[in-house]
């Protein structure tokens, strides 16, 4: 252990939390910025390197809801650094500890690792070298949709005349097959959004991953999620972004760059 | 230089880290990192809606099964795995104190 390690680490430490592995052949100190404001620091094996802080080996883990928000944040931080630092970098997922074992002590089981893992994660960086991650989510305002339907589709148009002019029981009735028929047409419209939208943001990037829509609590409704690979300083994307956001009750949401959490292909 | 910003670039929140930190990154393989029962163990209980139910459910997190089985909607109700309980943790500095379920 360096100096600088010994330093960092304290007596009863016996594991070590990895952020990120980086290409780095020294050992450096990032600084108090890591969860709970412990000292980041760089363990090299070969030509790359991991970020990482020296804790017991036990997860993170809190109810307190605050804390746990922190410390995730904290992981982000120490990323972001590590991505000022090195360049582009293999972000860990969250609470990624690696304890001493019969095999040595942490560090040392941690570049065993990086030795095993060397043939995977150095072309991997050289992919990404340059690139970061983009969030795009695109929304739509479903009833403002349907409504440009009913009104732009003769049927639909007809069967709301002849439901709102009918007398009660057929109005009824009329209206339930007009719901009925826009919710059909409702569906055909967004998947034919969500497959142009879904292309043209695939000319414009690298690599691409769809990920599941999620709920929003305003009444959009989530058409599409990507994370999307790029070159920093391109801009397709938001040229393709722009067109689709102004159509009609479309809403685009970009955020990035991150660190490419979801190319460095998990375990 | 990053590309110019849109009008409808948004703030990166803290869903969307979570979305990353939480489900995706590099993982290490199981003997090198702390797991219970072999599952690897994603340690801050966030909130339900804010962590994402399946990655609750896939990843064991959750402290307290039965206040979070009961609200979940009923068909995504699933029985605990079997044997596994949080590992009791001495308290630190800077996190707080787990009691074994």
């Amino acid at each position: 252990m360096t100096a600088c390690q010994a330093a960092a680490a304290t007596a009863a430490d016996d594991g070590v939390y990895v952020y990120c592995v980086a290409r780095s052949t020294a050992h450096w100190l990032l600084g108090p910025i890591g969860l709970d404001d412990k000292m980041a620091y760089t363990v090299p094996n070969g030509d790359l390197c991991c970020v990482v802080h020296s804790c017991d080996a036990r997860p993170y883990h809190s109810d307190n809801r605050q804390l746990a928000e922190g410390w995730v944040l904290a992981h982000q931080r120490v990323v972001d650094a590590a991505t000022k630092a090195f360049g582009t970098v293999l972000p860990m997922s969250f609470n990624m500890i690696v304890r001493d074992g019969p095999g040595g002590p942490a560090t040392e089981n941690l570049r065993t690792w990086m030795t095993e893992r060397r043939d995977g994660f150095t072309p991997l960086l050289d992919k990404l070298a340059g690139k970061a991650e983009y969030g795009v989510q695109i929304f739509w305002d479903r009833r403002l949709v349907a409504d440009t339907l009913v009104q732009k589709d003769p049927k639909l148009r007809k069967m709301r005349h002849e439901a709102l002019n009918k007398p009660k029981g057929t109005a009824y009735m009329l209206q339930q097959k007009l719901a009925k028929a826009t919710r059909a047409a409702i569906e055909r419209r967004a998947n034919r959004y969500v497959e142009d939208f879904y292309l043209r943001v695939r000319r414009c990037v690298e690599e691409m991953r769809i990920d599941r829509p999620r709920n929003t609590d305003n009444g959009a409704r989530m058409l599409l999620r990507l994370s999307c690979l790029m070159k920093k300083g391109s801009s397709d994307l938001g040229r393709a972004l722009d067109e689709i956001q102004k159509m009609e009750g479309i809403s685009v949401r970009f955020t990035g760059p991150w660190p490419p959490y979801s190319f460095v292909g998990g375990g | 230089m990053e590309p110019e910003l849109p009008q409808w670039q948004g703030r990166a929140t803290l869903v969307d880290l979570l979305d990353r930190v939480l489900d995706k990154g590099v993982f290490l393989r199981a003997d090198l990192i702390l797991s219970v029962a072999g599952i690897p163990l994603i340690g801050a209980r966030l909130s339900l809606e804010l962590a994402g139910m399946e990655t609750m459910l896939k990843y064991g997190i959750l402290s307290d099964w039965d206040e979070a089985i009961r609200a979940l909607p009923p068909d995504l109700r699933q029985p605990p795995p079997p044997g596994e309980s949080p590992p009791e943790r001495r308290a630190s500095e800077g996190r707080e104190e787990t009691i074994a379920a």
